[in-house]
């Protein structure tokens, strides 16, 4: 019975949102439709081969075990993977990975769950709550026009002939809040965000990256 | 916030759990029954086991909905496919055709895999013919000598050798148009005798299974690209992944690399966009056309309609005309002028021809993609349709005009007057276009590209990169390697040797194409559809293959054979060749060969055919109604899950206020 709910999952900017006594908020953090979100690699070797990889972009004297587990890494060094060099939303996953305070230095921690989120292991559910947070440019917990607005712009080019015409990118946010608004506020929660995804059989093959 | 990999979180919760009874202020005010499992997940304490989602420290990962797979099974697939891969490395020019694709896009790459894959085509049937042809000729029998100079023969003289000496520009006029010493080679059909020493090996049966093998491996090759390109699009393709959602949310692949793939995609993305914002605003200024303006608008339509078949007209009449042979004209160059006169008018139709039509179908108002679609369609009845137009003109000379009491058809039954050997008459015709396609191929890199780079260099601004831009038209360049493809497999019965040929002119077109999209031509701004190269290519392929078939067949089984040349001269049809064979057989394959072309069995096999059609389509549309009841059952779902939604988004504002 508890599959039937699995995509019926609360994040915890919803799960804030929802105002009750802190021990309420314990009970639905130990409940089923809480979900860490947090994959470990089943795998030995990817593992290791992420940590191969963190290893590389530290610097030489904490190139060791304990150093690596401990330090953590600046995000311009992130972007110099060749994996995430050319992403448009390279800053983006980076931030959304980063548990640092100041959202910009990666642990290894937060690279191996970005990379786990990101292969094979990971379920629709969770691929698209990632997505979810990637595409939310300010944070806010759903995406509104101006969000959308720097999606596409991320999407077509960042240069001045590459962008959509400003009548253009009005139509199409339109027709975007028009196909996935289903409460008609003007923005795209979580929910109406993973229901289009669910539609669509490619998005987990394409919201991949290989390391 | 996420927990550590061996994450006691769960330990830490469980207590807390097992003494909160809270849940009855989270309880909604007014239940439904559509929400009354909510408040009982709430209300109970042992939350239907949380222990798949987290994941206790010790503990294996069972497969939950956290992780997939276990180890074994995942090894064991990678193995598979390690090994069902293994074949790919055998296909030649692996890597070129990935790097052509990130950097120019999948439908530029989808033309260079064709072109391999006829490339293959045309190397199966070169072997194929050669081996039961030329191999036996040149093993077993005699070499044939020239044909009896002088003798009066009863159909005519046929005096294909240059008498004495050759001049240097009559021998490459003679190489250029399959004349002279070409034309009695293992080159064409007349050369081929009726019978070889030894006389076991038929090779008349030889030469015509030969024929008949090829052409259905050539079906069958066809038709497995197709159906297995059509599942995977027919997939990929369904309408409701196209909406605007799918294409900014899903779309986006995260795997790609480097600049320029990252690059080409969002070019195509854009100019996706861009496409079907345009089209969607072109059908809403559609609605809105009155009636005057629809009556403008049709009237533009028809007459354009008219000018594009009086070009095409004008264009086939040429051909037509050209392929006349009364012109003796006494220096070589004009000889080979008016010998080349049938190819140069099909290139140039070809060549001249579509810009035109693409002007035109941009007038007709249209949308973009039904725009696109009438210029194919038209390129593709251009191309075809002067092949056909070239063939009638060659019938009408050959059979005088379908009418056998003619008085020039009257005593051999072709015109044995003009064309003593007709067979190598349609072969010699194959041969020059073949030529002067490749010579096309060769001259427009040269002749075309390169001075538009070099302007596009020497001029600024605007006008420098309207003439340096030059895009690698993917279904113009495809439409000539159908029309190349289908010339050889109309002239593949008459000159046996053009399969061979017809492989080294593809090479050569591979390379150059290669070399000319890597130096000229800048990455594409048009997407392709996967459809369109899947399904709609191979769909032309077939049609050139329909068409060739039929002047082949002709000639089989209609027009007798010359008298004079060729392994089937003596006979009344070329087709005569296989019952008289048959009678050589032993009596038994002799009865049920004989028995395969009677009624008794034609019969009955058209009404197992009949029935096992009308199975498959009724099993087909049995499925498609199983299709839209489960869409029906998708929708159903997401109207719940819409609901609940709701439900949340209400709840969530309800415990804002308390």
């Amino acid at each position: 019975a508890e599959e039937d709910f699995s995509w019926f999952d609360l994040t915890e900017i919803e799960l804030l949102r929802v105002k009750c006594l802190p021990h309420t908020l314990d009970v639905l953090r130990a409940s089923s439709l809480y979900t860490p979100f947090h994959i470990q690699l089943s795998h030995k070797t990817q593992r290791a081969r992420a940590h191969r990889r963190f290893i590389e972009l530290l610097p030489p004297e904490s190139r060791n075990v304990e150093d690596s587990l401990r330090v953590r890494v600046s995000t311009e060094q992130i972007l110099t993977l060749p994996e995430l060099k050319a992403n448009p939303f390279r800053e983006r996953i980076c931030r959304v990975f980063s548990t640092a305070p100041e959202r910009d230095s990666l642990s290894f921690e937060d690279f191996l769950d970005l990379f786990s989120v990101f292969s094979d292991a990971a379920t629709p559910e969770i691929k698209s709550h990632y997505a979810f947070r990637i595409f939310d440019f300010d944070d806010d917990g759903t995406l509104n026009k101006e969000d959308l607005k720097c999606l596409v712009n991320c999407l077509t080019g960042d240069g001045q002939d590459t962008q959509l015409t400003s009548s253009e990118m009005k139509q199409l946010i339109e027709n975007i809040l028009e196909e996935s608004d289903i409460d008609r506020d003007g923005t795209i929660n979580l929910s109406e965000f993973q229901h289009v995804i669910s539609r669509s059989p490619d998005f987990t093959s394409s919201f991949k990256i290989v390391l | 916030m996420w927990g550590n990999l061996n994450s006691p979180k769960t330990g830490e919760n469980l207590p807390t759990k097992k003494h909160q009874k809270n849940p009855q202020k989270l309880k909604p005010p007014s239940p439904s029954p559509v929400f009354s499992p909510l408040p009982s997940i709430f209300a109970s304490p042992c939350l239907c086991s949380p222990l798949p989602r987290k994941l206790q420290a010790g503990r294996p990962a069972r497969p939950a909905s956290g992780i997939r797979g276990s180890e074994g099974p995942l090894r064991l697939g990678r193995a598979w496919a390690r090994l069902a891969g293994a074949p790919k490395i055998l296909v030649p020019w692996r890597t070129t055709l990935t790097r052509i694709g990130g950097q120019y896009g999948a439908g530029t790459e989808s033309y260079f895999t064709l072109l391999r894959f006829l490339l293959g085509l045309n190397i199966l049937g070169a072997l194929f013919q050669g081996a039961l042809t030329l191999l036996p000729l040149l093993l077993l029998g005699p070499i044939p000598g020239p044909p009896s100079q002088g003798v009066h023969q009863p159909c005519g003289p046929y005096d294909p050798l240059p008498q004495g000496l050759v001049d240097y520009p009559t021998l490459l006029i003679n190489l250029l148009s399959g004349e002279g010493h070409l034309e009695w080679s293992p080159l064409f059909y007349g050369f081929y005798p009726a019978q070889l020493s030894g006389g076991t090996f038929r090779l008349p049966v030889a030469y015509l299974l030969s024929t008949f093998v090829s052409g259905l491996l050539c079906l069958l090759l066809i038709l497995h690209r197709s159906v297995s390109g059509l599942k995977q699009t027919l997939l990929s393709e369904s309408g409701a992944l196209t909406s605007y959602s799918h294409r900014i949310f899903s779309a986006w692949d995260f795997g790609l690399r480097g600049a320029g793939p990252v690059e080409l995609r969002r070019r195509a993305l854009r100019y996706e966009l861009q496409v079907e914002l345009e089209e969607a605003s072109e059908r809403k200024r559609a609605e809105a056309r009155t009636r005057a303006q629809w009556a403008g608008l049709w009237a533009t339509r028809i007459l354009l309609n008219l000018l594009v078949l009086a070009m095409l007209g004008a264009a086939f009449y040429g051909i037509y005309w050209a392929v006349d042979p009364n012109k003796v004209l006494q220096t070589p160059v004009l000889r080979l002028l008016v010998a080349y006169l049938p190819s140069i008018f099909i290139s140039a139709a070809n060549l001249l021809l579509p810009p035109v039509f693409g002007l035109i179908t941009g007038l007709e108002g249209y949308p973009r993609s039904r725009q696109l679609q009438l210029l194919l369609l038209r390129t593709v009845f251009l191309r075809l349709a002067s092949l056909v137009v070239l063939l009638a003109s060659l019938w009408n000379e050959i059979t005088c005009g379908g009418k056998p009491e003619a008085e020039a058809c009257a005593t051999c039954g072709y015109n044995s007057a003009e064309r003593p050997c007709w067979e190598t008459r349609v072969g010699q015709e194959m041969y020059k276009l073949l030529l002067f396609d490749l010579l096309t191929a060769l001259a427009i890199p040269l002749l075309v590209q390169f001075p538009r780079k070099l302007l596009g260099t020497v001029c600024c601004g605007r006008l420098g990169r309207l003439l340096g831009t030059m895009e690698f038209q993917v279904p113009e360049e495809v439409l000539g390697l159908v029309y190349g493809q289908t010339l050889v497999w109309i002239g593949a019965f008459y000159c046996p040797l053009l399969a061979g040929l017809n492989a080294i002119k593809f090479l050569i077109i591979f390379y150059l194409k290669r070399f000319s999209l890597f130096f000229f031509c800048s990455p594409a701004s048009r997407t392709f559809r996967a459809s369109a190269a899947n399904f709609f290519f191979p769909l032309v392929l077939l049609l050139g293959l329909a068409i060739s078939a039929v002047p082949v067949l002709y000639g089989i089984f209609v027009i007798p054979p010359s008298k004079l040349c060729g392994p089937f001269r003596g006979q009344v049809t070329i087709w005569a060749a296989v019952p008289h064979a048959i009678q050589g057989l032993p009596r038994t394959a002799r009865d049920f060969l004989f028995f395969l072309g009677t009624l008794s069995f034609a019969v009955p096999l058209m009404l197992v055919s009949s029935v096992l059609m009308v199975y498959t389509l009724t099993l087909a549309s049995s499925y498609g109604r199983q299709v839209s009841k489960l869409k029906g059952h998708i929708k159903m779902e997401s109207k719940s899950k819409v609901l609940l939604a709701q439900r949340i988004v209400a709840l969530s504002g309800e415990e804002r206020d308390l």
